[in-house]
C-alpha cells in the first residue's frame, strides 16, 4: 500500500499540524514515511505545502512525483488548485475547505475557484469552517478537513485520534477534546458521501 | 600563526590519500551494477532517491555509482567510465561532479547532466526531471488553472515594521528610489508591494556596510534598515566603521524586542540598543527612539526627515513589540491567570 498526500493552505491555518498528526499515526502503524515541507517566512500569510508519503514498502523520493499524488488535502480552495500538477488524474482526490482566505488583492472570483475544484472527478468540497464552529472549535478547520480525508488515508481513525492526543498534549484536555470532536465531525461528512 | 598554519596545511594535505581511500571503502559510495552498459549513472545525494523513484516497479538497467561521501571515489568512478557508453550525472545544486568528470578539455565520452541540458541548469531536481533525463515516460498531472494567483508571504496585520516603513516611505518621497539598504529578517518583506520601501538584502549586517559605501560614493541621503537582533548579531561592527569615518548615514534599527522571523527567540539587543550605539560613537542627540503606530505617523516622519538632513551618523529606533510575540504573551498571561 502506498499513499501520497499533499497538505496545503496558507501559513497559520494548520496544514503542517495535520501533516505531523498523519505522520505520527502512520509511524504508529509501522508504515514507512517521508515528509518534506516549506515553512519559515512563508508562514506569514504565504502558501505552505507539505509532501507526505506513506507506504508499507521503503520510499525512494522525498518529493511526490507529478501525476502521482493520491490526496490533496487543503484548508483553502485556491491553494488546493496550486498543486493539481501533482494529482493522479484518474484516481486522485481533492479534499478541501470551500471558504477562501483572501489576503491578496487579486484573489480570483470565489465561484470560479470552486468550479475548478469541481472539475476534478474525485473531490470533497465543503464548508469545514461551519462544521468547526458547530463543534465549538472555530480554529479546528484543519482537523475537520483531516477528518474528512481520514476515510481515504488507510489509517485507522483511532490511530489518528491518538496522534491528535499526543500532538496537542501540551495544550491540555480541552484543546485535545475540541480537536477530536472536529476530526470526528469531518469524518462524518466523508461517511455521508 | 603562520608557522603553525604551514605545518598544519602539510598535515592536512598528507591526509588526502586517506580521505580518497575512505571514500572508496567506507560503503557510503556504492557501485551498483546494471546489465545495460550503454549508460552509467552518477547519482549524488538526494538525486539517488529521485532516480530510484523512477524504478520503483522495476530494476534500474544501468550501472549506478551512488555518491554519499566526498572526495570523489576515483576507482569506482573509473570503473563506471570504462564500462559504460555515456555518463549521466544527477546532482542537486551546482554541477560539481559533472564538471570534475568532464574535465576542462572535455576530450572523452559524452557526459550528460545540467551542463548539456539533460537536466535544467538551475532549480531543484525532482523525480520527474530525473525521469525525463532517463528518457522515461513521465506521468503528468493537471495543469495549474490560470486563475490561481501567487500568494507571497507578507507582514502580519498590526506588525510594527509596517508603520516604520510607512513613515520611512513618506520621509523618502522627495528623495526618490534606491536609497534604502536593508537586511535579513521579517522586515525584508518590506521590499514587496504595497510597501516597496527597501532595495537590497544581501547578508546579515550588509545594510549598514552597503549604506556606508553608498554614502562614501556621494549618495544622499543614505538609509540602512536592520532589525534589533540582526544588529547585535553582525550590524554593530559596520556601525563602528560609520562612526570612525563619520559618514552621513541614517540607520533605522527596528526594535520589536524579539527575533521574529525564526519564531520569537530572545533578542540580545533588548534594553541595550541606545547604550551600544552611544558606546560605538553615535552622538546621543542623534539616537532617536520613535513609536511606530499609525497615530504617530506625522511625528515619526518629522523625526526621520530631521535625521536625513544630518550630515553624520544617526540612528533611529522604531520601538514596538512584535505583534505575534505580544499576542503570545497575552495568551500565556491569560492561561496563568486561570
Amino acid at each position: 500500500m502506498k499513499i501520497d498526500i499533499i497538505l496545503c493552505g496558507v501559513g497559520g491555518m494548520g496544514a503542517l499540524s495535520s501533516a505531523a498528526i498523519i505522520s505520527k499515526a502512520a509511524l504508529e502503524m509501522g508504515m514507512y514515511m517521508k515528509q518534506a515541507e516549506t515553512h519559515g517566512m512563508s508562514q506569514r500569510g504565504g502558501d505552505v505545502q507539505s509532501h507526505l508519503r506513506l507506504s508499507d514498502q521503503p520510499i525512494a523520493s522525498d518529493l511526490i512525483p507529478e501525476g502521482e499524488c493520491d490526496i490533496i488535502l487543503s484548508v483553502e480552495p485556491m491553494e488546493a488548485l496550486r498543486y493539481l500538477p501533482f494529482l493522479n488524474r484518474e484516481t486522485g482526490w481533492v479534499i478541501t475547505n470551500q471558504n477562501p482566505f483572501v489576503n491578496i488583492p487579486n484573489y480570483p472570483e470565489h465561484e470560479a475557484v470552486l468550479a475548478e475544484v469541481r472539475k476534478v472527478k474525485n473531490h470533497i468540497l465543503f464548508d469545514a469552517d461551519k462544521i468547526a464552529k458547530e463543534v465549538n472549535n472555530p480554529k479546528g478547520t484543519n482537523m475537520v478537513v483531516l477528518g474528512a480525508a481520514s476515510k481515504y488515508l488507510g489509517i485507522d481513525i483511532e490511530k489518528l485520534e491518538a496522534a491528535v492526543r499526543s500532538n496537542f498534549a501540551r495544550k491540555g484536555d480541552a484543546v485535545i477534546d475540541a480537536n477530536i470532536a472536529a476530526l470526528r465531525a469531518g469524518r462524518a461528512v466523508a461517511d455521508q458521501i | 600563526m603562520p608557522v603553525n598554519a604551514k605545518v598544519q596545511y602539510k598535515d592536512l594535505i598528507s591526509k588526502q590519500d586517506l580521505f580518497v581511500e575512505q571514500s572508496q571503502t567506507s560503503g557510503f559510495n556504492k557501485y551498483i551494477d546494471g546489465k545495460d552498459k550503454s549508460m552509467g549513472i552518477v547519482a549524488c545525494g538526494i538525486a539517488y532517491n529521485y532516480l530510484m523513484e523512477n524504478y520503483r516497479n522495476s530494476e534500474c538497467p544501468y550501472p549506478i555509482l551512488k555518491i554519499s561521501q566526498y572526495p570523489m571515489p576515483q576507482e569506482l568512478l573509473n570503473r563506471l567510465y570504462e564500462e559504460c557508453g555515456t555518463i549521466l550525472v544527477l546532482e542537486e545544486g551546482q554541477p560539481l561532479y559533472e564538471r570534475l568528470i568532464k574535465g576542462l578539455l572535455n576530450k572523452g565520452k559524452t557526459i550528460r547532466g545540467r551542463l548539456d541540458g539533460a537536466l535544467p541548469r538551475t532549480g531543484e531536481l525532482n523525480p520527474n526531471l530525473v525521469g525525463k533525463a532517463l528518457g522515461l515516460n513521465v506521468k503528468e498531472g493537471f495543469p495549474i488553472p490560470s486563475l490561481v494567483a501567487p500568494r507571497p508571504p507578507k507582514l502580519c496585520d498590526g506588525c510594527p515594521h509596517f508603520d516604520s516603513y510607512t513613515a520611512l516611505n513618506e520621509a523618502m518621497k522627495e528623495h526618490g528610489e534606491y536609497k534604502v539598504f536593508a537586511d535579513i529578517g521579517c522586515y525584508t518583506l518590506g521590499a514587496l508591494p504595497p510597501l516597496k520601501a527597501i532595495y537590497t538584502t544581501v547578508d546579515m549586517g550588509a545594510s549598514i556596510t552597503m549604506a556606508k559605501g553608498a554614502a562614501e560614493a556621494e549618495l544622499r541621503p543614505t538609509v540602512a534598515v536592520i532589525g534589533d537582533s540582526t544588529f547585535t548579531h553582525s550590524g554593530m561592527t559596520g556601525l563602528l566603521d560609520c562612526c570612525v569615518d563619520n559618514v552621513p548615514v541614517t540607520i533605522m534599527i527596528l526594535d520589536n524586542g524579539i527575533t521574529g522571523m525564526t519564531g520569537s527567540q530572545k533578542s540580545s539587543a533588548t534594553g541595550r540598543i541606545e547604550s551600544i550605539c552611544q558606546g560605538i560613537g553615535v552622538a546621543p542627540e542623534h539616537i532617536r527612539v520613535i513609536n511606530p503606530l499609525p497615530s504617530k505617523l506625522e511625528e515619526n516622519v518629522r523625526v526621520i526627515k530631521e535625521e536625513l538632513e544630518y550630515q553624520g551618523v544617526s540612528v533611529i529606533i522604531p520601538r514596538r513589540e512584535c505583534i505575534v510575540w505580544a499576542n503570545k504573551k497575552r495568551k500565556m498571561a491569560k492561561k496563568q491567570a486561570k
